[in-house]
């Protein structure tokens, strides 16, 4: 979203007649000479990305793995990088004055506010498996979705089911995709996934204005491009065949390879290998647990965790070309820019 | 009488709805509804699957207490399959359950509950020189609080993270709340109670250094789980093994998961649980709890004054099984009992031990549906984990529609959250809880205590002093819950050093095992087994009950802390903590009820693990009603 200032610039208004612009503005809307400063601030201040962010069935780790982050911190990304107006877990407002300031964060920024959904919706029992003020949170999603310029789904919940969409899917759960079709999704999967991974696609989002490319998953490329066996730090032991073959033995200690204790490294797409977790400080190979695949699909119900399997499907990734995600579009068409003008300078 | 709903609960865990029932004239709340508004079914998803899997499935119930539920689900296999796990495995386990103790009630203090507490608007009112000034009278005049937490390893010079307090860094923050509430954007603070008389009871000052700790800690907290990541791989969501842990000690081995540089990074982080715990927490839950105290708002006790519970958790060394009753010899934190009556003081308290054999005995722990939205062929009766029946009964809501509701029917069904109960009766569990249970059990003399318990105790009268009030009236209230959260997170992080030092003295000895593989293979399992897992969640005692037939898990049942907490009313009338917490505050302002917002905070609600579902021995999944089988979990 550009400042008003910039649209102004952009079509070319020297800044003497923005701000003549910006006088004759504020005696219209009857505000006095002295706001005449601040409505010039308000101009040139870019808003910060609206977000609104919904929990479905989850577990909140994904919130969690989030303000782990140590780059950039959570407080930073916050305060100053995004406008958290919705938040279960954090929003210091509840019921009907929550839901309130939702609809009118809707209103207001409709078609520029970013959709982050934790977690999913249980289609069962006609939605009512997951209650959010006294209505089906699927319908809560479908009707938060409408005006979102982008939709993040995080973690594995959201992007395709996870735990409680696992056999026998008790409560018909399903990944927000299946529910809403017409807006671009940004998938970022990982049970939870991690934290610089999480704040890195809002960075971007903050940053570039603009969704991350994402590949034929719809999975951001920077972070899911390559799989944990391609990045590990002990694939040097898998090349040279040196295995852990029993938890705690003599290749345990010496840090070897966990292939036959079944790591889903080779059929896993993440950043564990490389960025890790903790910003580098460590991940489950690292600690000396196999990977268990939970950025991929369907991973609860590839066999016993502890198993070497045959016949995990690998999506192809690498080959397909990748439809990226639409570009936003910058909220300047003239009638926008009055409008929006007053609300925001109204809006102290 | 008005009804206030709350839907959505906010500064929670998982989907809640609360109403009540406030008599306009007075204040008084006439009656109240907890319910629980999600379900998941994982108790169902883990049927058939391999035991050694469990606790991966399991921990994901819940990624705020994430390693507990894994924590209870690798006890729980291992009680099943005789499995004594490695001792360096065990003092590893307590380390990471430490951990999460002490960044779990410290997150829930700063970024859950403290908007209840303080006002982001009032500290914009603050004087910054007068709020370093504060800063620095509130270190000297209840920092000693930090000397009753013991460290056996000094290897900490001075502390790193000290609590700035020159007015340049609280304008600063100022500064920051004032530009983000003049951009009209006001984000997570937007909407809000914020002219509610109650954010008025503290002086802007304390609010100022309040929000600026909200931001500090926000930033600090990813480091108390450093543990976890360094052990388990990755937080949230550890890694854990059934028989012990994978992290491979070697002194020998470059690439060893744990070595002295490993163990370095752990303790560097062990000394910032302390110091966030002793410098930031504790003190600023002092400032706060004392004034209001002094106030007069002593209320919110509600359950807690009548009858408590706790299983008992930190075993010193390994165990030989849980319901065998050698768990309950190991523990060094001996708030394994039922505490009644407290409020009328610890000598005249009831005091009722519970051990192993309890968590088998198909009397004491029971959970009822009467009010909750499933059936039994029996609803007056309570049923055992290990005895349950899963029949998920939707019947909607009392005003309004199946999908729309006004309000809930407190006389009919109204919750996905079940009612267990100690012998037929409600029970509040949760480190208030804890605390009046061990506190009870050494007072009444009915225990040895550890040098856990005599810290528990010590934090108790030193909380008394401050306040100048007998235990029995400051801890049941809101407040008192509230600053039992705070002592307990002081106790994890003692608990952390104490079990580091273990670790560092048997590698010392030459002991570098972390897992017992003997019974890994399932060739070596009994044809059934039956076993049970319990630990004490941060919001509470944890159960978890197992039934394995041929390799595979046949039954698997979860009966967890905001379950008895969040729980629906019994059919005997009974009602659980929530509910009593609101009818025993005030509400000041009809349609802003603050008071019963913090008073449903202090409990720390976790509702994703709260709702769940149990199945009966090898009863089939076709009787269960379609819609995918609706378990809840």
């Amino acid at each position: 979203m550009e400042t008003f200032w910039e649209t102004f610039k952009r079509h070319g208004v020297s800044r003497r007649d923005f701000l003549r612009f910006a006088t004759a503005i504020t005696g219209l809307m009857g505000l006095s000479p002295s706001m005449i400063p601040e409505v010039v601030r308000a101009l040139e201040t870019k808003p910060r990305v609206p977000v609104l962010w919904i929990h479905g069935l989850e577990c909140t780790c994904c919130s969690e793995s989030f303000i782990r982050s140590a780059t950039p911190l959570a407080s930073d990304v916050l305060l100053s990088m995004i406008s958290l107006e919705y938040d279960d877990t954090l929003s210091a407002a509840a019921g009907d004055a929550i839901e309130r300031h939702r609809e009118e964060i809707m209103k207001k920024y409709w078609g520029n506010y970013i959709l982050a959904v934790e977690g999913n919706p249980p289609l069962g029992e006609d939605g009512m498996y997951c209650i959010i003020g006294g209505k089906p949170f699927l319908e809560n999603l479908k009707e938060t979705a409408k005006g979102a310029k982008a939709v993040i789904a995080w973690g594995s919940c959201a992007s395709w089911g996870c735990v409680q969409a696992a056999k026998p899917n008790p409560t018909t759960a399903v990944p927000i995709h299946k529910v809403i079709t017409d807006k671009p999704i940004i998938k970022v999967p990982g049970c939870p996934p991690i934290a610089e991974v999480m704040t890195g696609v809002i960075m971007h989002l903050a940053l570039f204005d603009s969704i991350p490319p994402l590949d034929s998953q719809g999975r951001p490329k920077q972070f899911y491009g390559n799989r944990i066996h391609d990045t590990c730090y002990r694939r040097a032991f898998f090349n040279a065949g040196q295995f852990v073959e029993r938890f705690d033995d003599d290749g345990a200690k010496k840090g070897w390879c966990l292939y036959k204790v079944g790591c889903r490294g080779p059929t896993t797409y993440n950043s564990c290998g490389n960025i890790r977790w903790y910003n580098g400080l460590s991940y489950p190979i690292q600690a000396g647990h196999g990977c268990i695949g939970c950025a991929e699909e369907n991973f609860w119900d590839n066999g016993p965790f502890y198993e070497r399997l045959t016949n995990i499907p690998v999506p192809k990734v690498e080959a397909s070309p990748d439809k990226v995600g639409a570009t936003l579009a910058a909220a300047a068409a003239a009638g926008a820019v009055a409008h929006g003008l007053l609300s925001k300078v109204r809006n102290k | 009488m008005a009804r206030v709903v709350v839907d959505p609960v906010t500064r929670i865990e998982g989907h809640l709805r609360i109403e009540i029932i406030v008599d306009e004239k007075t204040g008084k709340v006439v009656d109240a509804l907890s319910s629980g508004t999600m379900w998941r079914g994982i108790e169902l998803i883990l049927r058939g699957r391999d035991p050694r899997d469990a606790w991966a499935f399991a921990q994901r119930i819940c990624g705020v207490c994430t390693s507990i539920h894994a924590l209870a689900s690798v006890r729980c296999i291992e009680d099943a399959l005789d499995i004594q796990i490695p001792k360096n495995a065990n003092y590893i386990r307590n380390i990471m359950h430490g951990s999460l103790q002490v960044h779990d009630h410290l997150v829930h203090f700063y970024h859950l509950h403290a908007l209840d507490w303080v006002s982001p608007v009032e500290a914009l009112k603050a004087d910054p020189v007068q709020t370093a000034v504060l800063q620095n009278q509130l270190l000297e005049k209840y920092g000693a609080i930090g000397d009753l937490l013991p460290d056996p390893i000094g290897h900490r010079a001075y502390p790193k993270k000290f609590p700035k307090a020159t007015p340049g860094y609280f304008r600063a923050f100022q500064e920051k709340i004032k530009k983000i509430v003049e951009s009209g954007q006001l984000g997570i603070f937007a909407a809000h109670w914020w002219d509610h008389p109650d954010y008025k009871l503290l002086p802007p000052e304390v609010h100022l250094m309040a929000v600026a700790h909200y931001l500090n800690m926000l930033d600090v907290q990813r480091e108390l789980f450093i543990p976890q990541v360094v052990f388990g791989g990755k937080n949230p969501h550890p890694h854990y093994l059934v028989g012990g842990m994978t992290c491979s000690i070697s002194l020998n081995d470059m690439n060893a998961p744990i070595n002295t540089e490993r163990l370095a990074v752990v303790e560097d982080s062990i000394y910032t649980q302390v110091e966030a715990v002793n410098l930031f927490y504790l003190v600023d839950l002092l400032a706060i709890g004392h004034i209001y105290v002094q106030k007069g708002q002593t209320y919110g006790g509600g359950l807690a004054k009548k009858r408590v519970i706790g299983y008992g958790e930190f075993p010193d060394e390994p165990y030989k099984g849980i319901k065998t009753g050698d768990y309950h010899t190991k523990i060094l934190y001996h708030c394994n009992g039922v505490v009644e009556d407290f409020a009328e003081g610890v000598e005249k308290a009831k005091y009722y031990p519970l051990v192993g054999k309890d968590f088998a005995d198909p009397n004491v722990i029971q959970e009822f549906v009467a009010h909750s939205w499933y059936k039994y062929p029996d609803e007056s009766k309570g049923l055992h984990p290990w005895d349950g029946i899963t029949e998920p009964h939707y019947t909607g809501p009392k005003e309004g529609t199946k999908t729309n509701w006004k309000y809930l029917d407190e006389k009919g069904k109204y919750s996905w959250i079940k009612s267990p109960r100690w012998r037929g009766k409600p029970c509040e569990m949760g480190p208030l809880a804890r605390y009046i249970v061990t506190y009870t059990a050494v007072k009444q003399g009915h225990i040895k205590p550890s040098w856990m318990d005599e810290m528990v105790v010590r934090q108790i009268d030193f909380v008394s002093k401050v306040l100048e009030l007998p235990p029995h009236v400051w801890l049941p209230t809101t407040v008192g819950r509230t600053a039992a959260r705070g002592l307990e997170a002081q106790l994890g992080a003692a608990a952390n050093l104490y079990f580091l030092k273990k670790l560092y003295d048997n590698i010392k000895a030459g002991d570098t095992s972390v897992a017992n593989m003997e019974k890994w293979d399932p060739s070596t399992w009994l044809k059934e087994a039956k076993g049970v897992g319990i630990t004490e969640a941060p919001r509470g005692a944890l159960g978890h009950w197992v039934i394995i037939k041929d390799g595979k898990i046949a039954n698997y049942q979860c009966v967890v802390p905001t379950t008895w907490n969040g729980g629906a009313r019994d059919p005997m009338g009974g009602q659980g903590a929530f509910e009593e917490c609101m009818k025993d505050s005030p509400v000041k302002v009809i349609d802003k009820p603050l008071e019963a917002l913090r008073g449903i905070h202090s409990f720390d609600p976790c509702l994703a693990c709260s709702t769940h579902v149990y199945d009966t021995e090898g009863r089939e999944i076709v009787e269960v009603k379609v819609q995918g089988a609706q378990a809840c979990y």
